[in-house]
């Protein structure tokens, strides 16, 4: 941000650029396969490694878990 | 407006923070490929270890950093916040990584806490934090070249605030 603005002086207001046309559509198709994901099922997030309806504490990792079956 | 003296400082200080974060990352996505591909539990169980002190006290940190100096510079120099489009974006992608950041790193100190809780067990990576740090350098690399490249775009407002101001220099004259 060492520069100043330097936009050309327009009198009508200016159409959006293509470059964020483009950002804007990638960001939607990202969004659109997140929502995807989540709706097909895919565990997401930090409560990956919660079981449900653990609020927080320690929580088992999957071959933790695993290892101390096998143990048992 | 910043003067030029507290600009100057003010950027350093984002610039220092910005690329400090990215470096972090790829420290920590090094530590990520060690705790995937490693059989040995000691070294796997170190990276988590290592990932979770990173992330609380170096990535976090230059993060919140990072979007607090990207604020200052914003509000205090002609730029703004909303009134150019690349500003709009570096905003909001921060904002998101910073969010997401610190939703992940629960689940590494979850993840941490498992393990010493459990000795001996054998562990390996989680497939998902691969994918997370890689994203997470990806949103910041694309952050960066906003922040370089610039690209040109006036928002609405923008484009508003530009006609305000010359309607009063205009009125000036």
């Amino acid at each position: 941000m060492a520069q100043t603005p330097h936009e050309p002086d327009q009198r009508s207001m200016p159409g959006t650029p293509r470059w964020v046309k483009v950002f804007g559509i990638i960001t939607l198709i990202l969004v659109l396969l997140f929502i995807i994901s989540l709706v097909a099922g895919v565990r997401h997030g930090p409560g990956l490694h919660t079981p449900s309806g653990d609020t927080g504490g320690s929580t088992q990792y999957a071959s933790v878990a695993a290892h101390r079956e096998y143990q048992a | 407006m910043m003067t030029p003296r507290i600009r100057t400082f003010a950027l350093t200080a984002h610039i220092t923070v910005s690329v400090g974060w990215i470096g972090a990352v790829m420290a920590y996505l090094a530590l990520v490929v060690a705790a995937m591909s490693s059989q040995d539990s000691g070294i796997v169980r170190a990276a988590w270890t290592a990932m979770e002190l990173i992330g609380w006290y170096v990535i976090v940190p230059l993060a919140i950093a990072a979007l607090l100096t990207g604020l200052l510079m914003s509000l205090g120099t002609p730029w703004g916040l909303f009134r150019q489009y690349w500003v709009v974006f570096s905003l909001v992608l921060t904002i998101v990584a910073t969010v997401v950041l610190l939703l992940h790193m629960q689940t590494v100190g979850s993840v941490t806490r498992s393990m010493a809780a459990t000795p001996g067990a054998a562990l390996n990576g989680l497939p998902g934090e691969l994918f997370h740090a890689g994203v997470g350098m990806l949103v910041l690399l694309v952050i960066q070249v906003l922040n370089i490249y610039k690209p040109r775009g006036l928002t609405p407002y923008g484009w508003r605030k530009q006609q305000e101001r010359r309607t009063v220099s205009s009125a000036e004259t």
